[in-house]
């Protein structure tokens, strides 16, 4: 949740900009609307229940739940406005998120 | 220093580890660098060592103890649970990800061919409740 938090804080610029934030997670949708509206996050949260769509970007980490299921290996996505991949950043450890720095510099590069 | 303050200082290391990393977890650069609680818990360890060392009372017996607990724990969440394996992303610096419709919080659904030709998408993949 921190990610997002952290990510919220710094990009809210960037969104102000007419970036779009998309977050994908295997949670339930109204999970999802109660943390955006307990992190006021102008995010669209997206609900990938059975992570068909994480799968599909190679971005299981499986049996990585705490009950041995199926969860996302957390990424960050930097996409331009003709749909191509412009940055991107793979988690390691799942503690560590990309800084939202970064992330920023590569919004603003775009 | 005197083995009793030792053992307090090792014990006010290992605990003001803990809750620096839990209170400033939203905080990119302490959240990002987990190791850091692990050398905290290992200083405090450290310590308690040195504590035992001077005199084996029963407060460098609690700091070690405490330490020892939070070094093995931290350490453990931090190499081993925590670790994410490499897997074969499709993503490519200067290609299109794969396109997806999904739901979001509203049952609305989410395309990311939508903002093609509009507006730039930062996408974020994270674990969620589990």
């Amino acid at each position: 949740m921190a990610e997002l938090q952290g990510l919220g804080a710094e990009l809210s610029e960037a969104e102000q900009a007419g970036v779009e934030i998309i977050a994908v997670s295997p949670d339930t949708n109204a999970q999802s609307q109660t943390m955006a509206e307990k992190l006021r996050l102008g995010y669209r949260f997206v609900a990938d229940r059975d992570l068909a769509v994480t799968r599909r970007y190679g971005l299981v980490h499986a049996g990585g739940g705490a009950t041995g299921q199926d969860v996302p290996r957390p990424a960050t996505v930097v996409i331009d406005r003709d749909g191509v991949v412009r940055w991107f950043s793979l988690s390691t450890n799942y503690q560590v998120r990309p800084d939202p720095g970064d992330v920023l510099r590569a919004v603003r590069a775009l | 220093m005197r083995s009793g303050r030792l053992a307090v200082l090792s014990v006010i290391v290992a605990l003001g580890t803990l809750a620096t990393y839990v209170g400033l977890f939203g905080v990119a650069a302490v959240r990002n660098h987990p190791e850091g609680y692990v050398i905290g818990f290992a200083a405090a360890t450290a310590l308690a060592a040195l504590a035992l060392a001077r005199s084996r009372r029963w407060p460098a017996w609690v700091a070690l103890g405490l330490s020892v607990v939070l070094l093995a724990g931290g350490a453990w969440v931090n190499f081993v649970v925590a670790r994410v394996p490499a897997t074969p992303t499709v993503l490519r610096v200067g290609e299109r990800p794969p396109d997806f419709t999904l739901p979001d919080a509203l049952g609305r659904p989410v395309s990311l061919a939508d903002y093609r030709g509009t507006r730039p998408v930062v996408l974020v993949f994270y674990r969620g409740y589990w």
